[in-house]
């Protein structure tokens, strides 16, 4: 497009002949030659035959915003049979089609088609949003239309708020496209006196981006401890939430209310729902393939690991419903050789009805096991934190015997919560003596010192899953799974916002820092196979909305995420081959 | 014997066959052996379709050999060992009903572009991996649900394959 162009190229404020952003318009060859200067215009429009001055190009970008605007969605049945002329000559035409249109439409009493956004008293910033009629967004699939909702004439807030932000806003996925210019609305838009109401359209993703701030001025509040002030944010957010549709807003509901608690210090128990958390992880699975990626390449990885083995032993850290297993089994089972003797040892929570939950999973896997014809042993041991399980209980047979594979999915975090916890878990997962140890962990860093870190990480990183469940919610609006996923997904926002010390047990952090504690603790990296990869990918594309999520492949390891930005990630190790007394 | 003298006419010269004055007449329901070849051939849809044309073609489309030969048509070779494992989790029909058809149109429709229009059934070892995975996983969860009775019987796939069955968002 170019208008993007033409934005782009202001914000670089130089013409560049190499410049990145050929737009796919089959010139790209021409934009790379040198082209000769000619009389001050913008080469790179000129190679398209449009001729505009450099100099001018601000302005004939801010009237083409302009025109759009004011086009709206009935702009073509607004055009009258006025001939307009040269429109090689960007500036001039558009600023003809501008005059006529303005002229027409000031005769229209129901002028809803087009905002206009009035600057701030003190800004000088004029801030003019596009709406999503245009899609503009070609990744956007399902053509997600945002309502014109009329809303109030709101005076925006001072500019310096907004001017930051236009670089980095990840979280609105549609890409705000907006401008500053230099000369404050000195080429006036006609705002038609004769309409009964100011209409101003204040686009949904502009309330997006003010959620977006006023949730990031309530967490410096609690950061700094002005308590009052962040109170009032968080009833603020609250009230824009509401408005808000999509993704936007429900993450914007659950950062809220867990802002409130945290302001208020109601913190939530979190061992009352140990067995709705279960449930609602089995709904998460449905919904979405984050964990189902994770079980599909940690179970290659151990199958490897696995080869030519006759009797294996995985001890999985949170056994929870089993899901990862029968795909193991089964491929156990077809594999060249026969199966080989699965032995399985789950560790699960404690049970808040005594029930044994653990026993009954392996139950079911059991049967499973038995009808596809794979010798099959269970143990299962409950335990408040892994930190309590040593290596001795778990009865590790000699490696000559018996294969051992240690497969921790999103689980190893919660030990971050006690200092010296995750180095206990680490030393007796090396006297275990396994084939292979998969870790599967969230791609994020929750677990900074300072809050403001932690809750803008989390900002960044729970939007864009909400965003990537949005997608699947595109073709299954009435779907109970994806409610269930976002109340799943809310419970950990509110552990990592609300609550503190041994409570936080939601302590994500990046591949990169696992890798640096597993290498000091003396775990030799083992790369992930091209299997693997093709599965996950094969695995993703099955997933409607399968367009947005990305399979990396990060030094050996795996990453999941939704178009840029990864999620989660699967790596796999063993103890390094120096004994470290 | 069987002569097929000329496109669709075919001459039966069957020793044992009684039929007076009508010997030109042929009927493949008499031929049972020869409608399990065809069958063999045909693609998903047509085997479900020929299953609906009458109760003995219907018991002989539902033959899980002829969608075992389905399945694994153009894999060579096609594992060993699968059959007892498969049969044992719901069959050949219901692998191809739930994983199998549904995996192949939605990876089919991803490879865009200068594929041909026929419909290819050629798929590799790794979709099968997949799809194999992916009906254990499926069966598991019906185990889940249905509580102790073990299978639950039913045409309707768990929820955990639902993915599978949204239509994709082209």
């Amino acid at each position: 497009m170019k208008r993007d162009r033409e934005r782009e190229r202001k914000k670089e404020a130089k013409p560049s002949s190499s410049s990145s952003m050929a737009v796919g318009i089959g010139k790209a060859k021409d934009l790379h030659q040198s082209l000769p200067d000619s009389g001050g215009m913008d080469e790179l429009l000129e190679v398209l035959g449009y001729k505009v001055r450099s100099t001018d190009m601000a302005d004939v970008a801010k009237k083409l915003e302009q025109l759009e605007m004011v086009m709206g969605e009935d702009g073509i049945l607004q055009l009258s049979d006025t001939v307009h002329y040269n429109p090689s000559d960007l500036s001039g035409w558009v600023q003809s089609m501008l005059s006529e249109l303005n002229t027409n439409s000031s005769d229209n009493s129901s002028s809803t088609n087009f905002g206009i956004v009035l600057p701030g008293e003190s800004s000088s910033t004029t801030m003019i949003d596009f709406s999503n009629n245009k899609q503009i967004d070609t990744q956007q699939t399902g053509g997600k239309m945002y309502d014109d909702d009329p809303y109030d004439l709101r005076a925006i807030a001072g500019g310096a708020i907004y001017g930051t932000i236009a670089e980095e806003s990840p979280v609105s996925r549609n890409g705000i496209k907006r401008m500053k210019a230099a000369a404050p609305g000195s080429e006036a838009v006609d705002v038609p006196p004769e309409s009964p109401k100011p209409v101003v359209l204040v686009d949904s993703q502009e309330v997006g981006i003010r959620l977006v701030h006023t949730l990031m001025a309530c967490a410096e509040a609690v950061q700094q401890d002005n308590l009052k002030l962040a109170d009032a944010l968080v009833k603020h957010v609250g009230l824009l939430a509401a408005s808000q549709a999509g993704a936007m807003g429900k993450v914007a509901t659950y950062f809220a209310g867990a802002l409130a608690q945290r302001i208020y210090k109601i913190y939530p128990q979190d061992g009352l729902e140990t067995s709705c958390w279960e449930i609602l992880q089995m709904h998460f699975y449905e919904s979405c393939p984050y964990l189902k990626f994770a079980h599909f390449t940690a179970n290659q990885a151990i199958l490897e690991a696995f080869a030519g083995a006759t009797r294996v032993h995985v001890i999985d850290f949170s056994l929870n419903q089993g899901m990862q297993w029968p795909a193991l089994m089964q491929a156990l089972a077809l594999r060249a050789g026969g199966p080989p003797a699965f032995r399985l040892t789950g560790i699960g929570p404690p049970q808040p009805d005594n029930t044994d939950a653990l026993q009954q999973v392996g139950w079911k896997l059991a049967q499973l096991a038995d009808t596809i014809g794979v010798e099959f042993e269970f143990r299962g041991f409950v335990a408040n934190s892994l930190a309590d399980i040593d290596a001795s209980m778990l009865d590790i047979r000699p490696s000559e015997v018996e294969v051992v594979a240690v497969n921790s999915v999103f689980e190893l975090h919660r030990l971050l919560a006690r200092p010296g916890a995750v180095e206990t878990v680490l030393n007796s997962i090396k006297a275990m003596k396994p084939k292979i140890v998969t870790l599967v962990e969230q791609e994020s860093n929750h677990n900074g010192a300072v809050f403001l870190d932690r809750f803008n990480e989390a900002l960044h990183y729970y939007s864009t899953m909400f965003d990537s469940l949005e997608s699947s919610a595109l073709t299954q609006p009435l779907s109970q799974d994806l409610v269930m996923s976002e109340v799943y997904l809310g419970r950990q926002i509110c552990n990592v916002v609300a609550c503190e010390g041994t409570d936080r047990v939601e302590r994500h952090e990046t591949l990169s820092q696992w890798r640096n504690r597993l290498n000091s603790a003396g775990f030799d990296p083992v790369h992930l196979g091209s299997n693997a990869f093709k599965q996950a990918s094969m695995l993703l594309a099955l997933f409607a909305g399968g367009d947005g999520y990305r399979v990396e492949e990060n030094d050996g390891c795996l990453m999941l995420g939704w178009h840029t930005r990864p999620l989660i990630a699967t790596s796999a190790w063993q103890p390094g081959s120096t004994i470290i007394e | 014997m069987v002569q097929i003298r000329e496109y669709g006419e075919v001459k039966v010269n069957d020793d044992d066959d009684n039929n007076n004055g009508e010997s030109e007449r042929f009927c493949i329901n008499d031929h049972l052996d020869l409608l399990i070849e065809v069958l063999k051939r045909l693609d998903g849809r047509s085997l479900g379709a020929a299953a609906c044309v009458c109760r003995q073609w219907c018991s002989i489309a539902r033959n899980d050999s002829l969608w075992e030969h389905l399945c694994f048509r153009h894999v060579s070779p096609p594992p060993i060992g699968v059959r007892p494992v498969v049969s044992a989790l719901g069959g050949y029909r219901r692998l191809y009903m739930v994983c199998v058809r549904p995996v192949l149109s939605r990876l089919k429709r991803r490879r865009i572009g200068g594929e041909s229009e026929v419909v290819r059934r050629v798929w590799n070892q790794n979709e099968v991996e997949l799809s194999l995975s992916l009906f254990c996983v499926e069966y598991y969860e019906r185990l889940l649900v249905g509580g102790g009775g073990g299978r639950v019987a039913g045409d309707s796939p768990a929820s955990s394959l639902k993915f599978l069955c949204m239509p994709v968002n082209v």
